[in-house]
């Protein structure tokens, strides 16, 4: 087996092969040191194989952590994941020693709540699962184990709720996961990106850390997709309202929760629609404003030598930047950049007379209504939305706005999240019920 | 397939678009607002047109007084040829989205109107809730002025006229696209305020009475205000006695009115009208609490009644019909010329019978 382990394996120092006599037997044993935890390698196999207090090929016999391995061409990816390879009597057995380096179970950081749970999942998927399983106390939950990815055999898990389950997205799910070609899968994203085909507008997979999120999603009869080595889960089917719902409008008081919520699809009608509507206002159809307004806007725009859609282009590259360098900035030197994006620039940018004073005001109501956003992967996907507005309102004023919005509507509407339509504002999809649970996987 | 229409959506699109799509790109500080227009006959040219526009010089700062207007006027022989006349002596595009007010002057008001209405109808950029008013002694000098104290051009006119500032009983604001309804309906007539010049100041406190082709008769403040209660309810009003040579005023606060025309035994038509207001005190001598209501009421209601039947009488030997009498009378009655020939040989010799009920609701805060 050593010999052949050798072969398969390119020159590794952490590539550990032993082979070991004592009175009895002789055995083989290899893994790759850095992957695994050597204290378990010694406590279950060296220290018993050295004492001979029981026959080394009974102990392997009878523990069911070691898995006898028929394949040899499984035995290379075995060891990868942090197994011990060891051959005794001519069989060859698997016993699981991976130590995974990993976050602490950490603190919720992209999805935040004040009065909900503060833990989020984990990166390892085993704790994860626990965190559920632990919010989720059913019998009812089922897990299915896939390995994606050509090169890096990403492990996922689905889990469902056997009996919320709707058997057609899950039989959707499945074929879906089926169906992928990928090297290398490093984060939920991606598997989103591959799920719902990376040229869709919107996003159709909610991408979560909230182990509550989890639960009541599970508990809705949607599925949960867990990867190893990355701490958010995958959501699926999901419908716009939820993207639009943080965990907190159910935690805190019922008036207000409800005016938040409103206050979020105001929000995002702004970010869309501001930057187009300030062109075609200005530049179309100028006596939609108040007369006072009008005159303001006029006087503080006299001084802008470039037309508005040019003024716009300023304003937004410059709070894109912001916000994209705020974000690769090193933390410690992030606050930077804010200070002097956010004041110094905006102010200097106004008197400068590149932009109008107005301009301003759109471009921060564009900036911060787009992170009410409580989903990360649909505010990201909301931040792009004002762009392919902003070209009919160039070239056709007011006219082009509400054909452009019309033309995202249908597009809203005429998309299907795993087979349950999207755009349903009123009521989240039902749980699907039934006495008996689904049928599993053959 | 998939692409192919892709495509074609590519390029029927913007094509739908570009047919739908109305003036062109022009930024808003390249565009010069009109706040206010006139139009006059001049006095020694009566045929041509005087038009004369008030634009708006914008400013970042809106400050009391800082308000900037230039005045361009130009005569032509048509008004559409006179604006195409001043855009050829301004900087910036005519836009006229935030003209709010236009004026006709006497002259042309009291000469022949349609032409300017139908200028005023017809363009495309005119909005529909402009107000229309009657310039005395013209337009321009109307529009001329300046107001000291305004914060941005146009603001006096606008406020004045609207009902977001002054409110007066005085005032009765017209919008175009009822002015032009009303000049072509059978059976209503448009009635303007009029805008005087006053040293510094717009006084509108008179009522013009028009037909279908001029103006034909002015009220006076006083029939202005009765004309506001009868037909608007307009509430922010007084109604005045004068009981043993003491004036008593009431400020009013609720008002309704509703009228029939009926015919009587001998083929004559009455037309019976009931006024119901109810108001407090502003003026009255002390004691009045003590005093007897209902006599005093009684003298309200005869005083009141006396003042409608002089303003209907007024307005009925003009020859106008501001209030509807006679739409009231073709929506009950028959719908054919018939009904409207008949109303033609009534409305002449029409009596009316006013019947106010006014009451006094309470003293004010003294006695």
């Amino acid at each position: 087996m050593l010999n052949r382990i050798t072969t398969l394996f390119a020159e590794a120092k952490d590539l550990n092969t032993y082979r070991m006599s004592n009175k009895e037997m002789v055995i083989e044993i290899a893994y790759i040191s850095s992957l695994c935890d050597e204290s378990k390698v010694s406590d279950f196999i060296l220290v018993p194989f050295q004492k001979e207090l029981q026959p080394f090929d009974d102990i392997v016999e009878r523990n069911p952590q070691f898995q006898i391995i028929q394949d040899p061409a499984m035995w290379a990816s075995i060891i990868l994941r942090g197994f011990v390879l060891l051959s005794v009597k001519g069989r060859i057995y698997a016993l699981d020693t991976a130590r995974i380096i990993r976050n602490e179970t950490p603190a919720t950081q992209v999805e935040t709540a004040i009065l909900g749970p503060q833990l989020a999942l984990s990166e390892d998927m085993v704790d994860s699962i626990n965190i559920i399983r632990s919010r989720y106390p059913s019998p009812e939950l089922a897990m299915e184990e896939k390995t994606i990815g050509s090169m890096s055999h990403t492990r996922i898990m689905i889990l469902y709720d056997n009996r919320h389950v709707d058997p057609n997205v899950l039989s959707e799910v499945r074929s879906k996961l089926q169906s992928i070609r990928i090297d290398f899968l490093n984060a939920a994203g991606q598997l989103e990106r591959k799920l719902s085909g990376k040229l869709g507008l919107l996003p159709t997979i909610i991408i979560t850390e909230r182990p509550d999120r989890v639960a009541n999603s599970l508990q809705r009869g949607k599925i949960v997709l867990l990867l190893q080595g990355t701490m958010f889960a995958l959501i699926m089917p999901a419908t716009f309202y939820e993207f639009m719902h943080a965990v907190d409008d159910n935690y805190d008081s019922f008036w207000m929760t409800r005016m938040l919520i409103l206050l979020r699809y105001f929000g995002v009608i702004l970010t869309i629609t501001m930057p187009a509507l300030y062109i075609a206002v200005i530049s179309y159809n100028p006596e939609l404003f108040r007369v006072q307004l009008a005159f303001s806007i006029a006087g503080s725009r006299s001084a802008v030598p470039y037309p508005s859609f040019i003024e716009v282009f300023i304003m937004l590259f410059m709070i894109e930047s912001l916000i994209e360098a705020s974000l690769r900035l090193p933390k410690y030197i992030g606050s930077t950049a804010t200070t002097v994006g956010g004041l110094i620039l905006g102010q200097a940018a106004q008197q400068a007379g590149l932009v109008s004073s107005i301009m301003i005001i759109v471009t921060s109501v564009v900036a911060i209504s787009n992170f009410v956003v409580p989903v990360n992967n649909m505010s990201i996907s909301i931040r792009f939305m004002k762009y392919p507005l902003i070209v009919p309102a160039i070239f056709f004023g007011l006219t082009g706005v509400t054909v452009g919005i019309f033309a995202l509507l249908c597009y809203m509407t005429h998309l299907r999240s795993f087979g349950k339509p999207y755009f349903r504002i009123f009521g989240p999809i039902k749980a699907y019920t039934s006495d008996i649970g689904q049928v599993s996987e053959e | 397939m998939r692409q192919n229409k892709l495509i074609q959506l590519a390029i029927v699109l913007p094509i739908l678009l570009a047919t739908l799509s109305g003036c062109g790109f022009k930024d808003i500080d390249k565009r010069f607002f009109v706040v206010a227009a006139g139009i006059d006959r001049p006095v020694n040219n009566p045929n041509r047109y005087l038009v004369t526009l008030k634009l708006a010089v914008p400013s970042p700062k809106i400050e009391p007084g800082s308000a900037k207007a230039q005045v361009e006027s130009v005569e032509a022989s048509t008004i559409a040829e006179a604006v195409r006349l001043i855009k050829s002596r301004v900087d910036k595009e005519l836009d006229f989205g935030h003209c709010k007010l236009y004026l006709l002057g006497d002259r042309l008001s009291s000469q022949y109107y349609p032409d300017a209405m139908d200028w005023i109808s017809r363009r495309r950029d005119i909005q529909n809730v402009a107000y229309i008013a009657i310039g005395r002694p013209d337009a321009k000098t109307v529009i001329e002025m300046n107001p000291p104290t305004e914060r941005f051009p146009g603001n006096t006119l606008f406020l004045q006229l609207g009902k977001d500032g002054t409110e007066s009983a005085y005032i009765v604001p017209v919008f175009s696209f009822d002015f032009i309804r009303k000049a072509q309906e059978r059976g209503i007539d448009p009635v303007l305020p009029i805008m005087n010049k006053e040293k510094e100041e717009y006084v509108i406190s008179k009522l013009a009475l028009l037909n279908k082709n001029k103006t034909v008769a002015t009220l006076s403040p006083n029939e202005t205000e009765i004309y506001n209660q009868i037909s608007h309810h307009m509430k922010k009003s007084t109604v005045t006695a004068t009981i043993n040579g003491q004036s008593l005023v009431l400020a009013v606060n609720k008002i309704s009115s509703r009228y029939r025309i009926v015919k009587e035994a001998n083929g004559s038509h009455i037309l019976k009208m009931k006024i119901y207001i109810s108001g407090i005190f502003e003026e009255a001598p002390l004691g009045v609490y003590s005093s007897n209501w209902s006599k005093l009421e009684q003298k309200f209601n005869e005083h009141y009644e006396a003042e409608a039947n002089h303003l209907l009488t007024k307005i009925q030997q003009a020859e106008v019909d501001p209030f509807g009498f006679g739409l009231r009378y073709r929506a009950t009655h028959a719908g054919s010329d018939q009904t409207w020939k008949a109303w033609l040989s009534i409305y002449p010799q029409l009596k009316f019978e006013i019947k106010a009920n006014i009451k006094i609701d309470g003293t004010g805060i003294s006695d």
